[in-house]
């Protein structure tokens, strides 16, 4: 590890290895920190080395982002810092950044001159009744237990939600020897058909990335998975452990349960620094605001991929590749102009994953469509604060003043999973000035208070 | 133009409290709040209730460590006022009063915590001087290192999460109104009367509370008043949860400390280790910036923490999170009438968790006349020579 | 269900979890160890049942303890080692 790092990625994903990769062999030295062991990101979570795995993410769109992820492999020039969460970044005694990083023996401080957080997004966590009953998970977090750990973790899974990412974790499933019991959309058939046909050309156009979602009805429908639409969780049943899903139409018996509603991006270390943030997709959350070179509002800060707003993963590699060069200004390594020609392949290929992406968005989206949360149902997992506690606070404070009060969001997950259901719960209870959401506050990532006190 | 009694800037405990006592004595009261109440200092700080003299008064020489001796009137007060909150206000505060321990582990420490505990009880504060293992009995939780410690059975600590909007309610019920999400943009002196401009309304009163913290001198200014206390930004930091390990109050003579645990099982952990104070685009302090944190601090922090309670060296920190508060500049509370602007009382500095609730109710009971001596020793009339030249 | 097709494992070793003698695979993470067990892997401070979430690092529910050590880990981020003692809740 250098003592000090001309740059350092957070994030090795799609993102983060695009811009690493834009910017090897120019002399920098470079880190890409990553809480995972191995690089890939969430969309290609790779199996653990000691496991071999057969053919694995072959379908035509990953062709791409594997041809990346083996080259960033390769590489000499860049230092992959894997297993180890960043928990903070402040400015570093005038120069750079100062990162407080845990790993398994411990904290250390990684400085560098520029940072760029390319941290990708997690499932929008959406609350129902049953939601916190072991074997309830976040459908990304069924798809990493898949294509990475190789294991499907139930006998009888249901995915439900909105967003159609659920049929490919399904097909996945299917294809791995699992059983899924049903896949459910809250919104209509027609509805999702119309939005289609209203994107026709700009779909056509991108049809390669649709062909992944046909190939996965076609499996789901040879092996006899119903994928119904129209059809909402109610509520999830279960004594210690899920045992079925109650939806607008039937109990359907299962072990296991995916919530599927889209993407949120993730925006502890950006908001942490102090950068500017807007609005997050349909789903909710914090983008982080950049310029047309991923810079923040934070000199030195940059953010790229899904940190910036959830787009898929081809486009987070644009992004990656535009951040990356636009560093490469920055450090005075090559001018304005021939970056921008350097970079507009890019740009233009980006413009249409962004297209696609919008697309996507807007059939995915899942307002409108939340289950209903009954008084008891759990707003905060971490503290378990239910709905009827929350509720008499909706009174046009903010959501720290709901945080302080109720203690939802004053978890171990710094109020990730329930800032986005608070948020909306404050916007329907009719408040109409803007709120920034919970401050964020160290550490990103919960960290043994021994390690703090010793940092390496 | 509205007219109310007494007119409060500021809806942290102090505010609040002292709109209570106002309110249900009868007197018509209207608080107005910039943000949310409760979530200045007030929502922020450790919830810790000391009654012990504070290290920072010991660390700066005899004659400070004198000086605020001479409040331990008021400590005995805020005991008696800590016993009946909860009571009063009909509310679960999560109020805790099993006894503090001052830890200490050198020898050098020890001879602060004797000389300390010497001038506590002149005052009439029962702290009595435990040996390390007497300590340990008490508290299992500390390290073998701890040579000694003051133990005072009045300490503890309460939820500083609920104290303040407690007040706020009782207040409200009291027919107290409250304005939150409403900064206060003008002040001024017309005669006999003060007026408050806050979003669309004016409000006149014969008498001003200003208890806005930290923000006290910005508000002063306003009014044409110096009132000599800084902001100060500290960092708190809590655990995940755990069972039942720290029944007390635990702070340390030589080091800075506070450490608790909540009701819902986390440690705070605390004890005005500083953190960076934001500026405004001029470079002046802005108390409403969230501070930076300092990294030394943290692990300063959580040092001391480990080395008194081993135990804690394991469990995660979940948060550490930036408070700002206000201190005087000789570090002892300004608590009363202004001297040069009569009907104006402000009431800010010092650890107003522990106090804050007495200071109320003695700036409540002084505005109707009653005799109130224990505020001689903070009253604001011993900087009036900064306001013998503001005209 | 560990996946059998098209997947290569190394000789398993075991872990304790709670003192139950659990297998693993050189590789995989504690979490997938315990999903393999039961979803349930603690209970929350009401004391009902809690299980993992996110497995990707972000929601810090599938916390437990590494014996006799005491050091407290996200179970869906660490590997499982041979001898490795887990305690749950
Ligand atoms: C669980 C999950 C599964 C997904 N599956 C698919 C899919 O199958 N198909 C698809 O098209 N899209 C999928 N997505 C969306 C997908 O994330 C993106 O399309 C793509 O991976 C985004 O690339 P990125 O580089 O922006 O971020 P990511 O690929 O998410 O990479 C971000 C990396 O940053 C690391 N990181 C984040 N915070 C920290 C921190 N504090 N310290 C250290 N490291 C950190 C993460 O471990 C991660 O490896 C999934 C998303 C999630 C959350
Ligand atoms: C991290 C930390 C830990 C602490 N620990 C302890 C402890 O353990 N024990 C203890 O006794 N003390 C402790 N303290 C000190 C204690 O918190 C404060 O002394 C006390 O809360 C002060 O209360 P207050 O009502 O005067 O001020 P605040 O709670 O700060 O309230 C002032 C209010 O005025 C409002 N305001 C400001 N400007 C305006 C305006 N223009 N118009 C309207 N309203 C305005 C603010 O929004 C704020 O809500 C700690 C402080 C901090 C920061
Ligand atoms: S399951 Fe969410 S952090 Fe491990």
């Amino acid at each position: 590890m250098a003592e000090r790092y001309d740059l350092v990625i957070v994030g090795g994903g799609p993102a983060g290895q695009a811009a690493a990769l834009a910017l090897e062999g120019n002399g920098l030295a470079i880190g890409v920190i990553d809480e995972q062991l191995r690089p890939g990101g969430q969309i290609l979570r790779q199996p653990p080395r000691e496991f071999s795995v057969a053919s694995w993410m072959t379908g035509k769109v990953y062709a791409p982002l594997l041809k990346q992820l083996r080259q960033f492999e390769a590489a000499t020039g860049i230092d992959w810092l894997g297993g180890r969460s960043v928990l903070g970044l402040a400015p570093d005694a005038g120069h750079g950044f100062a990162l407080t990083v845990s790993g398994r023996d411990g904290v250390e401080t990684i400085r560098a001159s520029r940072v760029l957080l390319a941290t990708g997004c997690q499932d929008l966590a959406v609350p129902l009744p049953g939601w916190t009953l072991p074997g309830v998970y976040t459908a990304g977090g069924i798809q990493a237990f898949v294509k990475s750990q190789q294991i499907v973790p139930g006998n009888r899974i249901v995915m439900a939600g909105t967003h159609p990412l659920q049929l490919l974790i399904a097909a996945q499933i299917v294809a791995s020897g699992g059983t899924v019991a049903a896949v459910l959309f809250a919104q209509k058939r027609r509805t999702m058909m119309r939005q289609l046909a209203g994107h026709a050309l700009k779909a056509a156009r991108e049809a390669s990335a649709l062909l992944p979602a046909g190939a996965a009805m076609a499996l789901l429908q040879r092996h006899r998975v119903p994928v119904r639409y129209g059809e909402s969780p109610v509520a999830i049943l279960g004594k210690d452990r899920v045992e079925s899903l109650r939806s607008t139409e039937r109990e359907i018996a299962c072990d296991a349960i995916g919530l599927c509603y889209g993407f949120v991006p993730q925006s502890a270390l950006p908001r942490m620094a102090g950068a500017d943030m807007i609005a997050g997709s349909r789903a909710g959350g914090w983008s982080t605001e950049c310029d047309a070179w991923f810079r923040t509002s934070v000199a030195g800060l940059y953010a790229a991929g899904e940190t910036t707003g959830v787009a898929g993963a081809a486009a987070a590699r644009t992004a990656g590749t535009i951040a990356g060069t636009g560093i490469a200004i920055d450090f005075g390594l090559v001018s304005e102009e021939e970056a921008t020609s350097r970079v507009s392949h890019a740009r233009s290929e980006r413009a249409r994953h962004l297209e696609f992406a919008d697309l996507l968005d807007t059939i995915a989206d899942p307002s409108g469509h939340f289950p209903r949360i009954e008084a008891e149902t759990i707003v905060c997992r971490c503290e378990d604060v239910p709905s009827a506690t929350i509720t008499p606070l909706l009174d046009g404070r903010s959501a720290n003043a709901v945080k302080l009060a109720s203690r939802c969001g004053m978890g171990l997950c710094q109020g990730r999973n329930c800032e986005p259901t608070l948020l909306r719960l404050l916007a329907g209870s009719g408040r109409t000035d803007e709120d920034n959401g919970f401050t964020a506050r160290f550490p990103a990532r919960p960290v043994m208070l021994g390690d703090l006190a010793a940092p390496k | 133009m509205q007219n109310a009694d007494v007119l409060i800037v500021g809806g942290g405990l102090v505010g609040c409290a002292t709109a209570w006592h106002l309110a249900r004595g009868g007197a018509q009261v209207v608080l107005v709040e910039a943000g949310d109440i409760g979530m200045g200092a007030s929502g922020q700080n450790a919830g810790s209730l000391h009654f012990q003299l504070e290290r920072r008064f010991l660390e700066n020489g005899e004659a400070l460590a004198e000086q605020a001796a001479q409040t331990a009137a008021l400590n005995r007060l805020a005991i008696d006022d800590w016993r009946r909150l909860e009571t009063e206000l009909g509310a679960d505060l999560h109020v805790v009063m099993d006894g503090g321990l001052m830890v200490a582990e050198t020898a050098e420490q020890v001879a602060i915590l004797e000389r300390k505990v010497a001038r506590e009880n002149a005052q009439g504060i029962n702290t009595r001087l435990l040996d390390g293992d007497e300590a340990r009995t008490l508290a299992p939780c500390l390290s073998p290192g701890i040579l000694a410690a003051g133990f005072l059975a009045d300490e503890g600590h309460a939820d500083a999460r609920s104290v303040t909007r407690a007040f706020a309610q009782a207040a409200a019920a009291s027919g107290a109104s409250l304005h939150s999400r409403s900064p206060v943009t003008s002040a001024s002196r017309i005669e006999r009367h003060f007026e408050i401009g806050f979003r669309e309304s004016t409000v006149r009163a014969e008498r001003l509370v200003l208890a806005c913290g930290a923000w006290t001198p910005i508000l002063c200014a306003k009014l044409n008043l110096h009132m000599p206390l800084y902001p100060v930004a500290l960092q708190m930091n809590a655990t995940e949860r755990t069972g039942p390990r720290i029944g007390h109050l635990i702070q340390h003579v030589g080091r800075r400390l506070s450490m608790k645990q909540t009701d819902a099982g986390n440690i705070l952990i605390g004890g005005g280790w500083p953190a960076r104070l934001a500026s405004d685009p001029r470079g002046a302090f802005d108390p409403a910036g969230k501070p930076v944190l300092i990294p030394a601090s943290l692990a300063g922090n959580l040092r001391a923490a480990i080395d008194t309670a081993p135990f804690v060296e394991t469990l995660n920190l979940i948060r550490t999170w930036t408070g700002v508060t206000a201190i005087s500049a000789d570090q002892l509370p300004i608590v009363g009438e202004v001297p040069s602007m009569p009907g104006c009382w402000v009431a800010g500095g010092g650890s107003a968790f522990t106090l804050g609730p007495t200071f109320a109710r003695l700036m409540a009971q002084a505005m109707v006349g009653t005799p109130t001596p224990e505020l001689d020793i903070v009253s604001p009339a011993r900087f009036e020579h900064l306001n013998s030249f503001m005209g | 269900m560990r996946i059998e097709r098209r997947v290569e494992r190394q000789a398993p070793f075991s872990i304790i979890v709670e003192g139950e003698t659990l297998p693993a695979y050189p590789g995989e993470t504690i979490a997938a160890v315990l999903i393999e067990r039961s979803p349930t892997i603690g209970r929350t401070a009401s004391g009902a049942a809690r299980g993992m979430f996110c497995n990707m690092g972000t929601c810090s529910l599938c916390m437990v303890t590494l014996l006799p050590e005491g050091r407290r880990v996200r179970a869906c981020l660490t590997p499982a080692e041979p001898g490795l003692e887990i305690g749950l809740g």
